[in-house]
């Protein structure tokens, strides 16, 4: 078996077509005067431009907009007066049009390849793109038509360049298998956006593999097996059938309300990192923003975000979901996350250390940016609520507002405009907290219960520590009361309460905490649908009967067995 | 010619499609149209120039207008970076 980075999930089983690079020798070709030499590259420029017009409308039909940007990216190349000037001077230098496009795209191509940014850097591969495109004009040379393969063909190449994913159709294309590429690649998400499993960066596939080929993949596992054997591809079979199926019952909840068997409904959110994961939330159906994790703002780079930086990434997220809820934490460095500029001590025990709030109220030069920044982000949407991480008392809670009203002071001193309303709520994330959860629905307006923090030190158990990990699950009774006793303290002080650990998503833990009341899910984007679905499957009382059956069980197994067998298909 | 500083305001700065719509945006006047960042120049109706600036978020620049409808120009540039870049 082979082993690469599952880019695309599902299954693929079909037959191997390894596309080579086409060689593209120009050195035969020969100058044929100034004039002649510009007219020819004007030419091709022109019938390229019309050609990735084309692509780009039908891709805009077949997957989105947002798939065909790379391809209106190489169009504006085309129109770009730097570059087809700097052609036409090698050309006016005795060039013919191949070398100029040649030599002019290289520079490019190194130039791009050196920049430290890795969206720039993919850059590199679009101007490559570009010059096979003009190359192959020039000389006459057909492109690779892939839209013209047979039924059940996995693709295999060096690399996915975005020409070759346009030619690509569902009906044809199978599978995806590269040497290089990312799960953040463009071939990745354009695979993605096609449903077509995609398993990338595996060295030397194109070499190993050959045409005709008999392959097995799996697009999530990152796993490609060639000429399997009849067992391997027997279980790749039924899986693929169960993906699928999967994939199109999940397709009847997008643009469904989220409610349970009875009608009543539930909130469901996402979980995002970054401002641009917004757009796939609510792609897959998110109704808000039920964690947004700060940290990316302030991770590879060497100084501190400032205050307009961190209100356009807040304001990017506020203005999508303009009318929803979106929940911003506030950062959470410390324990397994380390931003080095900030130059935190090293510490004996980090999750028991200096971390998330902690630290934030420690440093308030560094804080109040952030307090601002999310106050200003809110000033247009008013849908910003402001959440506290790993916090442990309720004078944490007071400092971190006293800082807000503060903030509020000096923006409306400043004349700038800012959200005076913004909720301000907090993580349930550490056994502290979940006891004392009444005494926090003082000053918190809403709960949102972090399981992952909650699960590890409600259990002391480090899950990233083998010889322990086994003993960290939800499924504990310790977990499932400290849950239970937190939605309870929450409804009783009449706040909002919400989930957006992994727990939220499990289909062997929704019954409980509907019975119990939670009011949000806040899941994975690629959980959203599923979730969904569960939370449709139950009614009050089920779920009601489920929930006092399992809490009347002693031990993990027991709880975990039973759920499990509970879970509705 | 005209003038004035500003700065980039978008968290992603000047990647590939904010640079595309600057750049069609200010090839519609006929003006040239200058970046100057860390004493460079960039043509501001190139997208390739402008991806290679390495503009990113909080940079700081200077935008100069030279030509007939330089006062327009300088004014849709202007409006563009600070509006965030269409993002």
């Amino acid at each position: 078996m082979l082993k690469g980075t599952g880019a695309s999930a599902g299954v693929g089983i079909g037959h191997a077509l390894v596309v080579k690079e086409q060689v593209l020798d120009f050195s035969g070709v020969k100058f044929s005067g100034e004039a002649e030499e510009k007219q020819r590259l004007s030419a091709a420029a022109e019938q390229v431009s019309e050609r990735l017009q084309a692509m780009a409308t039908s891709m805009t039909e077949k997957v989105g907009a947002h798939a065909a940007e790379i391809l209106s990216g190489q169009i504006m190349m085309l129109s770009d007066p730097f570059m087809m000037g700097q052609m036409e001077e090698q050309i006016a230098a005795g060039n013919t049009a191949e070398a100029a496009v040649d030599t002019v795209c290289q520079s490019f191509i190194a130039m791009f390849r050196s920049m430290e940014d890795e969206m720039m850097r993919q850059r590199a591969t679009d101007i490559g793109d570009l010059r096979a495109r003009l190359l192959k004009q020039l000389m006459g040379l057909d492109d690779i038509d892939l839209a013209q393969v047979p039924a059940g063909t996995v693709i295999i190449a060096k690399d996915f360049t975005p020409s070759m994913t346009v030619g690509i159709s569902r009906e044809n294309v199978v599978g995806i298998i590269t040497e290089i590429g990312g799960r953040t690649s463009h071939s990745a998400i354009l695979a993605r956006a096609l449903e077509i499993p995609a398993v990338l960066g595996i060295e030397g596939v194109a070499d190993t593999i050959q045409n005709g080929d008999a392959i097995a993949m799996d697009g999530e596992l990152g796993h490609v097996y060639v000429n399997p054997d009849e067992r391997t591809l027997g279980d790749y079979k039924k899986r693929q059938e169960e993906f699928e199926q999967q994939r199109q019952m999940l397709k009847a909840y997008l643009n469904q309300p989220t409610v349970n068997a009875d009608g009543t409904k539930v909130a469901l959110y996402a979980n995002i990192g970054k401002p641009e994961d917004a757009q796939a939330a609510l792609e897959k159906g998110a109704e808000g923003i039920g964690l947004f994790r700060t940290e990316f703002l302030f991770m590879d780079r060497d100084s501190l975000p400032s205050e307009e930086e961190q209100m356009n990434a807040y304001r990017q997220v506020s203005a999508l979901f303009a009318g929803k809820e979106v929940i911003i934490r506030t950062l959470d460095v410390g324990g397994d996350k380390e931003i080095p500029y900030l130059n935190m001590k090293k510490e004996e025990n980090p999750f028991l250390g200096h971390r998330a709030i902690r630290y934030c109220l420690d440093t308030p030069e560094t804080y109040m940016v952030q307090l601002r920044a999310l106050l200003r982000a809110g000033a247009d949407h008013k849908n910003i609520k402001i959440m506290l991480p790993l916090v442990t008392g309720l004078e944490e809670i007071r400092a971190a507002k006293a800082m807000l009203e503060k903030a509020k002071k000096e923006l409306a001193a400043e004349g700038l405009p800012f959200d005076a309303d913004a909720e301000v709520g907090i993580m349930i994330e550490t056994p502290a907290a979940s006891q004392i959860a009444d005494l926090l629905a003082q000053e918190a307006a809403f709960f949102s219960i972090g399981t992952n923090d909650l699960t590890q030190y409600t259990l002391a158990v480090d899950r990233g520590n083998p010889d322990v990990a086994p003993l960290y699950t939800h499924f504990h009774p310790a977990v499932l009361r400290s849950i239970r006793h937190v939605i309870h303290a929450a409804r009783n002080a009449g706040i909002p309460v919400g989930m957006c650990g992994e727990a939220a998503a499990d289909p062997a833990l929704i019954p409980l905490l509907l019975a119990w009341g939670l009011d949000e899910f806040s899941v994975s984007a690629s959980a959203v649908l599923a979730t969904r679905r569960t939370i449709s499957l139950w009614s009050a009382q089920e779920a009601d009967d489920v929930q006092a059956e399992a809490m009347a069980l002693s031990s993990v197994k027991g709880i975990q067995g039973y759920l499990n067998s509970m879970i509705k298909k | 010619m005209v003038s004035k500083m500003t700065k980039i305001v978008n968290p992603m700065g000047m990647h590939m499609r904010p640079a595309g719509m600057f750049a069609q945006e200010m090839m519609k006047f006929n003006s040239d149209v200058m970046l100057v960042f860390n004493d460079k120049e960039i043509n501001a109706k190139s997208i390739m120039n402008l991806m290679a600036a390495c503009l990113k978020c909080g940079s700081e620049l200077e935008v100069r207008c030279n030509g007939a409808d330089e006062e327009a120009a300088l004014n849709k540039a202007i409006e563009l970076i600070e509006s965030g870049l269409g993002e």
